[in-house]
């Protein structure tokens, strides 16, 4: 149900965006991508992909226009804070807590024995609908607010009540752990069916929580901060966000995407590691369920590759392509700005960059599916165990428009994040704009591999 | 900033550094550059010459960028128009 509707609601977004910014006559077949031949592509694949780099090329070329200092840093340090009383904090932080702990509750109970049918299911909509497309997009429109709601938190007071071990962590484990897990998790959601489940749902959010529970309390804060995926995601996509807190945990507002120039915002090589991979899931997620895929997957099986080693493989390959070109373009970079800083703080400043391109996606591929699917959550919340008929909304033509302004919007901040950067970072103003040169076409190259890959038919993904 | 183990080769050539922190650069005019911007009230007349230099100089180099990003964007821009003009 999942990746079919996916994919076509994210193609339809990027071709009709891109159609209806560069080319009137495309937008009419925007929104009638898929499926079979005589729905295709209105312009042929070659003008379609370079159309899409040619946009992320020309936001750098215009971004480059701003060669004044002060506006840039201006532009980041303009932030004030969000006038929030102590006491209304704290109810807020109780109220979300309880909101968190009620919700894994229901998705626990309803999954195990509400209806099987996914779409009548509360856990699979509330998991789905609710959370990994609702939820998230408020991480980055909003701001992060998984700390307050993570019920998995209460892990940590188990800490106080009971005899807390404290086994030192690792430093050189990093953020490594999550990049595996993150990994791993988008491997099982391909795999199996966790979108039309609703009992095998229950269990991995039950395994989930065991495995959380446990290591928020042996591990404390250092488990969310490092280990598990899922905060680290929210955290990452929370960098993008208008409202962040400050040291003190007061609120506080900025401009969005100007959190991602932050200093230490990339501790180490690990939380670079980390961004790639968010950035790459989005994409295998997608490739998975093209026909390239199937033909490549048959002649792999065909040719003696186990089944089973196929996806992880190709997940593990993809990976290291997006994280190596990235590595490439940062050590491209600095040659071209002729700078002695190292390598890996080029790589740890440019990287969080990459995060407004990974929303931008996000939002692309779930705002069409939050939508639709919105009234049979509604109904699926009014009424867990008996909800009616499922009702979906039908998105009109001009919604794929709305949604493009999103996915250029992700490019123009990471490109614009990526200036501002390397404004802070070198001292001649023509090294910044060398250090963008090999960046930007990274961008172009993810860009452009997103677009072909919306622009394929959907084809089951085989042997799983 | 260790810099000794470049292996791209961008490292060769004599390096700057900074008297009043640990920065180090290629070249002479990114040094005053960034003298200027970070070391503002540290300047000794000399310096502070070398920094006016050194940003019209850089002043000079960004209008000529300017104006090639110009005719990119031109390029690009027509490059586009008639590609879409002569396939659809």
């Amino acid at each position: 149900m999942r990746h079919e509707r996916l994919r076509t609601v994210g193609a339809a977004v990027l071709v009709a965006s891109l159609a209806v910014a560069l080319a009137g006559r495309a937008a009419a077949h925007g929104g009638s991508l898929q499926a079979d031949d005589a729905r295709s592509l209105a312009i042929p694949l070659w003008l379609f992909l370079s159309t899409g780099g040619g946009v992320v090329g020309v936001s750098f070329l215009l971004t480059s226009f701003v060669t004044d200092r002060d506006l840039i840093r201006d532009i980041h340090d303009r932030r004030r804070e969000v006038g929030l009383s102590a006491a209304t904090r704290r109810t807020l932080a109780g109220v979300a807590r309880l909101v968190g702990v009620v919700g894994l509750v229901a998705v626990l109970l309803v999954g195990a024995f509400g209806p099987a049918d996914p779409l009548r299911n509360l856990a699979v909509l509330v998991v789905w609908v609710g959370w990994w497309a609702g939820y998230t997009m408020t991480t980055y429109l909003v701001g992060n607010s998984w700390p307050a709601l993570n019920p998995w938190r209460v892990g940590l007071w188990l800490r106080e009540w009971l005899p807390a071990p404290s086994p030192s962590y690792p430093a050189r484990l990093g953020s490594w752990p999550a990049v595996a897990g993150l990994l791993g998790l988008v491997w099982l959601e391909v795999v199996s069916p966790l979108a039309d489940d609703p009992r095998l749902l229950t269990g991995v959010v039950l395994a989930y929580t065991l495995v959380t529970l446990t290591g928020a309390y042996v591990l404390g804060e250092t488990w969310f901060e490092r280990v598990d995926p899922v905060s680290r995601v929210f955290a990452a996509y929370g960098a993008v966000a208008p409202l962040y807190s400050d040291d003190e945990g007061r609120p506080r507002a900025r401009v969005p995407g100007t959190g991602l120039e932050d200093e230490g915002l990339a501790r180490d090589a690990s939380d670079v590691a980390f961004v790639a991979a968010l950035l790459w899931v989005t994409t295998y997620d997608g490739l998975v369920a093209t026909p390239p895929w199937r033909d490549f997957a048959s002649a792999a099986v065909g040719g003696g590759v186990p089944a089973p080693l196929l996806y992880p493989a190709a997940l593990l390959a993809g990976f290291g392509l997006f994280l190596g070109l990235y590595r490439w373009a940062v050590r491209r970079g600095r040659r071209d700005a002729e700078s002695y800083r190292e390598p890996a703080e080029l790589a740890r400043r440019f990287a969080p960059s990459l995060l407004a391109i990974a929303a931008g996606y996000h939002v692309a591929h779930y705002l069409g599916y939050l939508i639709e699917l919105s009234p049979a959550l509604v109904g699926a919340l009014a009424a867990p165990l008996s909800p009616g008929a499922p009702v979906a909304v039908v998105l009109p033509a001009w919604f794929s428009a709305l949604a493009l302004g999103f996915v250029l919007l992700g490019h123009l901040a990471a490109i614009w994040v990526a200036h501002a950067v390397a404004y802070d970072l070198f001292p001649s103003r023509m090294q910044a704009v060398r250090s963008q040169y090999a960046l930007t076409a990274a961008m172009v190259f993810y860009t452009m591999t997103s677009l072909w890959i919306v622009s394929r038919p959907y084809a089951a993904p085989p042997f799983v | 900033m260790p810099a000794d183990d470049a292996p791209d080769g961008t490292d060769a050539g004599p390096p700057y550094d900074c008297p009043y922190c640990d920065g180090r650069f290629h070249r002479e005019s990114y040094l005053s550059l960034h003298r200027g911007q970070e070391h503002p009230d540290a300047l000794t007349d000399a310096e502070r010459a070398a920094f006016e230099a050194a940003r019209e100089e850089e002043e000079e180099q960004l209008r000529l960028f300017r104006l090639q990003a110009l005719a990119a964007l031109v390029f690009i821009y027509f490059g586009f128009l008639l590609v879409y003009a002569f396939s659809l």
